[in-house]
């Protein structure tokens, strides 16, 4: 069996987007709109503020859904900023986003895409 | 190379920019004691600002708030449009409704918060711990008193109360002596027999009894006293009230706090694991209460005679020319019923959490705040039901006659010819049906169960339609019953004799699911609709008790789905042995070939 030779992604960032269930369709969408590829959603369950409250905390969701997605560096800012708005993380409780560098990824390339960046 | 800008650069450029900030200057601080060890940090409550708190609040209530405006808007869309564009009458005092319905919606969303926030949590420790901590005959008397206690609780048991101003004493005595001098007595004995049916599923989870007999057993006196009370022309006509009992009991309360207890103990038996769980006790909770209504009337009937009861009921009218305190006028009344519905299970549930079982909760002031929105919304839903859901079902009821009839006071009736608009009739019945049935949410979960159960054979949209096809034609049977003035009877005994045979010849599982289905259905939006409407048709068209027909969408659903089960047991079968018989001509082939 021929063993085929990685290609490997640089220049990455791993955004993390944590935000109440329900709400990371919003984020998936905004994600779409700059282009990024892919996205995975895990569900979770926060906690922190919610007990902090008091009786207001009813209204906080508990189960949140983080959505994952690797972005290109030069887009990352903008897309912080898109996914902001998309999550309305600026409200309490609401979630928060971090961002992490990716040292190296790997994915299926197209064989003629490969090709395109060569000739380039 | 290309020129690249960070966009980071642009955002600072144009000033709206980035800021950064340490997170250790948002951490609170660590203090030390003496020896150096870090304490513990204290957090003390956030405070938010008014604009804060709504950001948060807004999406809260808005999801639930959608979640009742689904549940409630389409059927009443449905059924003002019907009677603006087929019957071409208007509403009658619309703003009226238009505000009871939104008090529906608003009631219904409070409620179910507070039934999850406050009642629920009980429901839950109550559910694990007691089986664990106490006899099993202490935990089976708590189940019971529970069973009468959630009935109480239940929302559209206000509808009966309801329904009973509208009967006419002269025509039907007992009827109206049960839904008015005997109404505590008749919600308490529904609620004893839902409280039984509690017991006797929950023992069925233990010893792992089939369904089957339970249901034979509980037909046979359920139809013989029928039998009994149609012979009887006083009496027959309570039949269609107790026969539509057992729908008005399974709802939002019931289902879910009765089920966490009985499943909590057989789990504690070591029988939890079982999937058939958690079935049997929605279909004995809507058999037993017809047996229990009927032995109250046959209670009534030997003490009180029809005579007396009119007299009384005369008397009364006559005597009520007082004014009514504030209690007993239209908004207080529903208050005092919304207080009286929800105290008596949250103080029992109480006393078992803190005498029973010396447990206590977390969260409390989230559970008095649930408590307090239950109670809240119970009062709202009551005050809807009055002036939305039983004047709007009551007054398409009393119109859906004009398509086919003479009705006096309305202009130009019949509106169409006879067949034609019988036709109409029995159609906007089962659209009724079929609509109100497909969008109910227990419906969709108990397809989920069906479908893992059968291991996918039998369909979620399968189940789904089934039960929405069998409640369309019970409705509009039950409808057909009003217009033609048929006995009940008459439809009750081939009816359950016919699911009967099928209970016979369905599997375990399908039993389970058919029986079942009947009682998700009836939640607390459609029961008060329908009766409403029943019993406004019935005065339209002058039959005795518009009762039944709520009856007849509980029986519809059983036999459907078991047909249903049938039919894709009998085809998964033919496929089956089609293919056998292929590969066995396969084999032979290539044996020949060789």
């Amino acid at each position: 069996m021929k063993r085929e030779n990685v290609t490997y992604v640089t220049d990455a960032s791993l955004v993390n987007c944590v935000v109440p269930a329900g709400r990371a369709d919003a984020v998936l969408k905004a994600a779409r709109d700059l282009g990024v590829g892919a996205s995975i959603v895990y569900h979770g369950r926060g906690t922190g503020t919610r007990e902090r409250l008091g009786l207001l905390g009813i209204a906080v969701e508990a189960e949140k859904e983080i959505v994952v997605m690797i972005v290109p560096n030069e887009r990352r800012d903008m897309l912080i900023n898109e996914l902001f708005q998309a999550a309305e993380i600026n409200t309490p409780a609401a979630g928060y986003i971090y961002v992490t560098p990716v040292d190296k990824a790997a994915v299926y390339i197209p064989e003629e895409v490969l090709k395109q960046l060569k000739d380039s | 190379m290309a020129n690249y800008i960070r966009y980071g650069d642009i955002e600072r450029a144009m000033g709206g920019g980035q800021r950064q900030i340490s997170l250790d200057s948002l951490s609170p601080t660590l203090e030390r004691d003496a020896e150096g060890n870090v304490l513990p940090v204290r957090y003390e409550k956030i405070r938010l600002s008014a604009s804060d708190s709504l950001k948060i609040l807004k999406p809260y209530f808005s999801v639930r708030l959608m979640d009742q405006v689904r549940a409630v808007v389409p059927l009443a869309a449905y059924l003002a449009l019907f009677q603006i564009l087929f019957l071409q009458h208007l509403v009658e005092d619309s703003w009226l409704i238009t505000g009871g319905l939104f008090a529906v919606i608003v009631g219904l969303m409070f409620f179910m918060e507070g039934l999850a926030l406050g009642l629920m949590p009980f429901g839950t420790v109550i559910g694990s711990t007691l089986p664990r901590k106490s006899p099993l005959p202490l935990v089976l008397l708590i189940t019971l008193l529970l069973g009468i206690g959630v009935t109480f609780a239940e929302p559209a048991i206000g509808a009966l109360k309801a329904a009973g101003q509208n009967v006419v004493v002269e025509q039907a005595p007992y009827l109206y002596a049960l839904l008015n001098n005997y109404a505590d007595q008749l919600v308490l004995v529904i609620g004893f027999s839902v409280g039984a049916a509690a017991v006797m599923g929950t023992l069925r989870f233990i010893y792992g009894w089939s369904l089957k007999p339970l249901i034979y057993f509980t037909l046979i006196p359920a139809l013989g006293l029928s039998i009994y009370c149609a012979s009887n022309p006083e009496m027959s006509k309570v039949l269609g009230l107790a026969w539509d009992a057992g729908a008005v009991t399974t709802g939002p309360v019931t289902v879910p706090l009765v089920l966490s207890l009985g499943i909590g103990i057989a789990t504690a038996a070591g029988k939890g694991s079982n999937q058939l769980s958690g079935f049997g006790i929605v279909t004995l909770a809507s058999l037993f209460p017809i047996l229990g209504v009927m032995c109250l009337l046959v209670y009534v009937t030997l003490t009180i005679t029809p005579g007396e009861i009119i007299a009384a009921a005369q008397g009364l009218s006559t005597a009520t020319s007082v004014t009514p305190a504030w209690y007993e006028t239209s908004p207080g009344v529903e208050v005092v019923l919304g207080i009286r519905a929800i105290l008596p299970l949250v103080v029992f549930l109480f006393f078992v959490l803190k005498i029973v079982l010396h447990e206590s909760l977390k969260n409390k002031s989230e559970i008095f705040l649930g408590i307090a929105l239950t109670i809240i919304g119970m009062c709202i839903f009551n005050l809807g039901l009055t002036y939305g859901l039983s004047k709007l079902g009551g007054s398409a009821g009393g119109l859906v006659p004009i398509a086919f009839m003479q009705i006096d006071g309305i202009e130009n009736s019949p509106i169409y010819m006879y067949s034609v608009g019988l036709i109409l009739a029995l159609a906007f019945a089962w659209f009724l049906g079929f609509g109100a049935t497909i969008a109910e949410p227990a419906l969709n979960a108990l397809g989920i169960t069906a479908e893992t159960m059968t291991n996918g054979v039998f369909k979620k949209k399968t189940l789904i339609y089934a039960v929405s096809t069998g409640v369309a034609f019970g409705i509009a049977i039950g409808l057909a019953k009003l217009i033609f003035n048929l006995p009940l009877i008459w439809l009750i005994i081939p009816g359950y004799l016919f699911a009967a045979i099928l209970t016979y010849l369905s599997s375990e599982e399908f039993v389970n699911v058919a029986w079942d289905s009947a009682g998700v259905t009836t939640g607390p939006i459609t029961v008060p609709l329908v009766l409403a409407m029943g019993l406004g048709f019935g005065n339209a068209t002058g039959a005795v008790e518009g009762f039944g027909i709520l009856s007849m969408a509980s029986i519809g659903p059983i036999i459907t789905v078991m047909l249903t089960g049938l039919w894709t047991r009998y085809k998964a079968n033919a496929q089956l042995k089609a293919e056998t018989h292929k590969t066995t001509q396969l084999e032979q082939e290539v044996g020949a070939a060789l």
